[in-house]
């Protein structure tokens, strides 16, 4: 396994988020990770990137309440539960995140330089951003742009692209299509498609479960912190169980 | 004509001083959310570092001014290190600590060298006379070498890679330490880039102003005034505020100098004013709301 979670359990003051979850992701699979709100989807991918552990960090200092994480968090056959947030994406680790978050005020070539912030190699840099254009060849037109005036779907395709400046074997992505009208959707899942096809292991966390279960060859479900089901999207689609109360389908 | 010369020599002498302290500020605040009291207070010593040096142990000036750039900018990281980093997530207490430490400054000071009122002479002596009026060299170069170091700092922060570590840092530090950016070290860094800015101020200042325990006060209250003004956090938005309120207050002292006293609320009526109008400032910044 590429990446192994086992016993994760992640709490934030009395509130257990994660609740005693194991799961993994092979090489060169494209996973999903479906549910309702509020089942722990987002604290799962910032738990494994290490974001959970840095806030942990913070609210340490601070009168914010507790972050607790327990159990382990195996990558490329490295536990990394234990390393700070800003080294796991040495390790081929990334998280594009909820809500896309581009630094808005900076012009989009410099969003992707912070992409490739740990390439020592210039020329290296300059060929995952040639690599990046080719994906998406409208950030090429607008590398001088501001990037909080790109529209929203651009701004994902930003988020993406700088995610992938860093060359990561595994690809977090939280949400892409939220926010996004019908046709920039499917863009952006034909090109977490063309990602995945490029050898990049991704897993997705994603809402639109009838898109997504096309595209994967695994999904998990999750509900209250916990897995309550896994399997292809054929497998996951006949359960009624499933599909009525996870799923709502 | 004297007068609007002076008023533009005043002018652009006040501005390029509160821009320099503005923007270290506002850099310190974008990067770490820290509202550093003891800004002026860096500043302040680094003047006492020239007067030491030039004054009591007769180096050049120019040593002095180097040692107390090198000098303040790591008593700024070491009181980071110390003092601010552990509180850091308690926005109210780091700003107490931060008042703490510019009053233990000043008592320190006053300790050692009284409250008398010193001076450092000029880098140059002499002055030039444009259309009949006064100019010091000390003012030139004063001036010249604020908007240098503006310069340089803007290649920095738009050029290099710890530029684009702290710009980003500032937007948005969970992402940015997503992206491989060690944030806390940035933070570090930055602290010492802004005290580092202050001791620079305070090093072209002094030979233009009277040393003092007491004179970081003043112009904490105006950099305060220009980084509100042209908005927290913008360091576009502080480098124009600076000029504004550098400006009026140049205008008040030449214009009225019987009420040379009210250049500093006259400054603070400015930046009220524009804040009914604009409550985020003049280039109030986009911030990443944090979780």
């Amino acid at each position: 396994m590429l990446l192994e979670v086992a016993n994760l359990s992640v709490w934030y003051d009395k509130a257990m988020l994660i609740n005693n979850l194991s799961m993994g992701v092979d090489t060169g699979e494209l996973v999903s990770l479906v549910g309702p709100n509020g089942a722990g989807k987002s604290t799962l991918l910032r738990a494994i990137t290490g974001l959970v552990a840095w806030e942990r960090e913070l609210t340490r200092r601070s009168t914010h309440g507790e972050v607790k994480l327990e159990g382990t968090v195996t990558f490329d056959g490295e536990r990394i539960d234990q390393v700070p947030a800003h080294e796991i994406v040495k390790r081929g680790l990334i998280l594009c995140p909820e809500r896309r978050r581009p630094f808005r005020e900076m012009t989009v070539i410099d969003n992707l330089m912070v992409g490739s912030y740990l390439s020592k190699d210039k020329d290296e840099a300059q060929n995952n951003l040639d690599k990046v254009y080719e994906l998406f060849p409208v950030l090429k037109n607008r590398t001088k742009q501001i990037s909080g005036t790109l529209s929203g779907g651009e701004q994902q395709m930003l988020a993406v692209g700088r995610a992938l400046m860093s060359k990561p074997k595994l690809l977090c992505i939280d949400e892409p299509s939220t926010g996004l009208a019908p046709i920039l959707r499917a863009e952006v899942f034909q090109k977490i498609g063309d990602i995945s096809k490029l050898g990049i292991t991704v897993l997705l966390v994603e809402q639109d479960v009838s898109t997504v279960f096309k595209m994967t060859s695994r999904n998990y479900v999750l509900s209250s912190g916990k897995i309550i089901a896994q399997g292809t999207g054929e497998q996951l689609l006949q359960d009624e169980v499933v599909r009525k109360t996870y799923l709502g389908l | 004509m004297n007068l609007i010369i002076n008023i533009i020599i005043g002018g652009l002498i006040s501005g390029s001083t509160f821009a320099l302290l503005a923007i270290g500020f506002s850099l310190i605040f974008g990067v770490a959310r820290i509202v550093n009291f003891a800004h002026t207070a860096f500043y302040m010593l680094a003047a006492y570092c020239i007067y030491v040096a030039a004054q009591l142990m007769g180096l050049h000036p120019i040593w002095g001014m180097l040692a107390a750039i090198v000098l303040v900018a790591l008593l700024g990281m070491i009181s980071y290190k110390a003092l601010i980093n552990p509180i850091r997530e308690h926005e109210g207490a780091v700003l107490i600590a931060t008042i703490a430490l510019a009053m233990i400054f000043q008592e320190v000071m006053s300790l050692i060298f009284t409250g008398t009122y010193l001076s450092v002479p000029a880098l140059i002596g002499g002055y030039f006379k444009l259309l009949g009026v006064k100019v010091f060299y000390q003012q030139l170069l004063t001036f010249c070498a604020a908007l240098l170091v503006m310069v340089v700092l803007w290649v920095l922060l738009m050029k290099t890679k710890l530029g684009l570590a702290i710009r980003s840092t500032a937007q948005d530090r969970e992402v940015a330490n997503l992206m491989g950016i060690n944030e806390a070290r940035v933070a570090m860094m930055t602290m010492g880039l802004s005290v580092g800015l202050a001791a620079f101020t305070g090093a072209i200042v002094v030979p233009l102003t009277v040393l003092e325990p007491q004179m970081w006060g003043g112009p904490l209250v105006m950099m305060m005034a220009v980084v509100v003004l042209g908005g927290l956090g913008s360091i576009k938005g502080s480098f124009i505020a600076a000029y504004i309120l550098g400006f009026a207050e140049a205008l008040v002292v030449f214009l009225a100098p019987m009420g040379a006293y009210l250049k500093g609320s006259v400054a603070l009526s400015i930046m009220i004013l524009v804040l009914l109008i604009r409550p985020e400032g003049l280039f109030g910044v986009y911030f990443e709301e944090e979780r």
